[in-house]
């Protein structure tokens, strides 16, 4: 029994391991460079909650919050700057 | 006498000239002295490289159960944002709730983020654990649609962990030119076994309050979200945690458990329907090895059984956001189903369902009206898990974010 979990606990560390090693080796070019801050905006504030509106903080209390969400929406550097750009355009 | 008037107007002509020369000269020196002066100001309110935000979010409501009818909430959750640099982040939220027994004030999480590059972020602290999505993203009270949370999804019950200390390393990479995804890997303390010893009608539970860790081995675990679709609509998480949980020195040293979690998100517009539809679910199973507990009915004796637990949702709303009535583009209807199954032969085991459905009316985008129907059906020796007791209620909530 151990060592039938012990060799499940293996394969899925595996996977995790395997799946960052093909991710980190695949095309660098970021899909974010295409979209811009605004689509960026309407397609990731969404997925957790309704798109906040530009002018709720002044632009430095965005490029705060622009962090915060890098870390719990899990965005890219690249994606989290564009969206922020965009809020403080539109501010 | 002509002279005299030519020789006069000119003085008069050269004295105007250096007038308005000089005039010029001391403006020009005023507006110096304006530009230093602006200088200055704007410099005083340069915002450096440290920056502090609170922000947070509060709740307050009430609720028609069936044997009471009761105000709840003045719940409030501050959360500190404390950027030191780039580079370098401090996040924290408190939790002060009202309870019976008075103000209780907790630590939701505390923690540093260190953004080593553009895909990979360092976590040290007390954070929130991408065990699926529900506890790391959507359970503030502004985010989460309903006024209660699913069955196993809040510390009644609860299948899964929300919160832990340790380190974490997280973050987004591309997978394609339509798709990318984003990962967490962390070891921390992890949830302590109850062993009965002491509580004999909790053994086999798992707390997951374990600050200063049981025994010397560390879990460890783990998050990877794929989203498929070019838009970013989909996402789908596969999420494992893996480590002992009994006390050391005792017979449950070597216990382990093995805890899975899958979690699904698609939020896409609706244009024949004219509006925003989101879909969010998870499923957690925990599972605990096996071994004997004290036996609550008789203190001599111990019992032991399958400690397997399972606690999911499905949530569906949608939100009329695009059509031309300024009252009905505020109003988002929402339903869940949501299921808690303990292990059968425990004392403490038994399974509840539950069904809510409801209407919000968004005064903007961040502070909601939340009115819902909840039924609660339990099976079991207890008398169900979850904080509200059993059958129908009635759930009247107001929810701002800020």
């Amino acid at each position: 029994m151990k060592s039938k979990k012990y060799i499940i606990n293996t394969l899925l560390g595996m996977f995790f391991a395997t799946t960052l090693f093909i991710v980190g080796c695949s095309s660098t070019q970021d899909v974010a460079l295409a979209k811009s801050g605004a689509q960026l905006w309407g397609e990731n504030c969404v997925r957790c909650h309704n798109a906040p509106s530009p002018t709720a903080f002044s632009d430095i209390q965005w490029e705060t919050i622009g962090q915060h969400m890098r870390i719990r929406a899990n965005l890219t550097a690249q994606q989290t700057d564009k969206v922020v750009e965009f809020l403080k355009m539109a501010n | 006498m002509s002279k005299v008037l030519k020789y006069t107007l000119m003085l008069l002509v050269i004295f105007f000239i250096s007038e308005t020369l000089f005039a010029q000269d001391e403006e020009d020196f005023e507006d110096e002295d304006g530009v230093e002066e602006l200088t200055r100001q704007v410099n005083n309110f340069k915002p450096g490289l440290s920056r502090f935000l609170m922000r947070g979010y509060a709740h307050a409501g009430i609720e028609f159960l069936q044997d009471r009818t009761t105000f709840v909430g003045g719940s409030f959750n501050p959360i500190f944002l404390w950027q030191q640099s780039e580079r370098l982040l401090f996040e924290s939220e408190l939790e002060i709730e009202l309870t019976e027994e008075g103000t209780e004030l907790g630590l939701d999480y505390a923690d540093m983020s260190y953004f080593l590059n553009d895909y990979i972020t360092v976590r040290l602290g007390k954070f929130l654990l991408p065990f699926g999505t529900f506890g790391e993203r959507l359970h503030p009270r502004w985010i989460n649609r309903l006024p209660s949370n699913p069955l196993g999804f809040s510390h009644d019950g609860q299948v899964g962990p929300i919160s832990d200390i340790g380190v974490e390393v997280r973050g987004a990479l591309n997978i394609s030119h339509h798709a990318w995804m984003n990962y967490s890997l962390y070891v921390v303390n992890g949830p302590r076994l109850n062993s009965g010893e002491v509580e004999a009608e909790e053994g086999g539970q798992l707390h997951y309050v374990n600050y200063l860790d049981n025994n010397k081995s560390k879990t460890f675990g783990g998050r990877i979200g794929i989203l498929p679709l070019h838009d970013n609509s989909l996402e789908i998480g596969f999420s494992g945690q893996y480590g002992k949980v009994g006390i050391a020195d005792t017979k449950y040293e070597d216990v382990g458990s093995q805890l899975y979690a899958i979690d699904l998100s698609y939020v896409t517009r609706l244009d024949f329907m004219k509006s925003m539809l989101d879909v969010k679910g998870q499923w957690n199973s925990v599972r605990v090895d096996d071994i004997s507990y004290p036996d609550p009915e008789d203190a001599l004796q111990n019992y032991t059984f399958e400690n397997i637990s399972n606690a999911y949702y499905g949530q569906i709303s949608s939100k009329p956001a695009f059509i031309n009535n300024s009252f009905f583009n505020k109003l988002e209807f929402v339903g869940r189903y949501s299921k808690l199954e303990l292990p059968s032969q425990a004392v403490w085991g038994g399974e509840d369902t539950q069904i809510t459905i409801g209407i919000n009316y968004w005064l903007d985008w961040r502070t909601v009206i939340k009115f819902a129907y909840q039924t609660l059906d339990s099976n079991g020796e207890d008398d169900g898990h979850s904080a509200l007791a059993q059958g129908d209620a009635f759930l009247l909530h107001w929810s701002i974010g800020f």
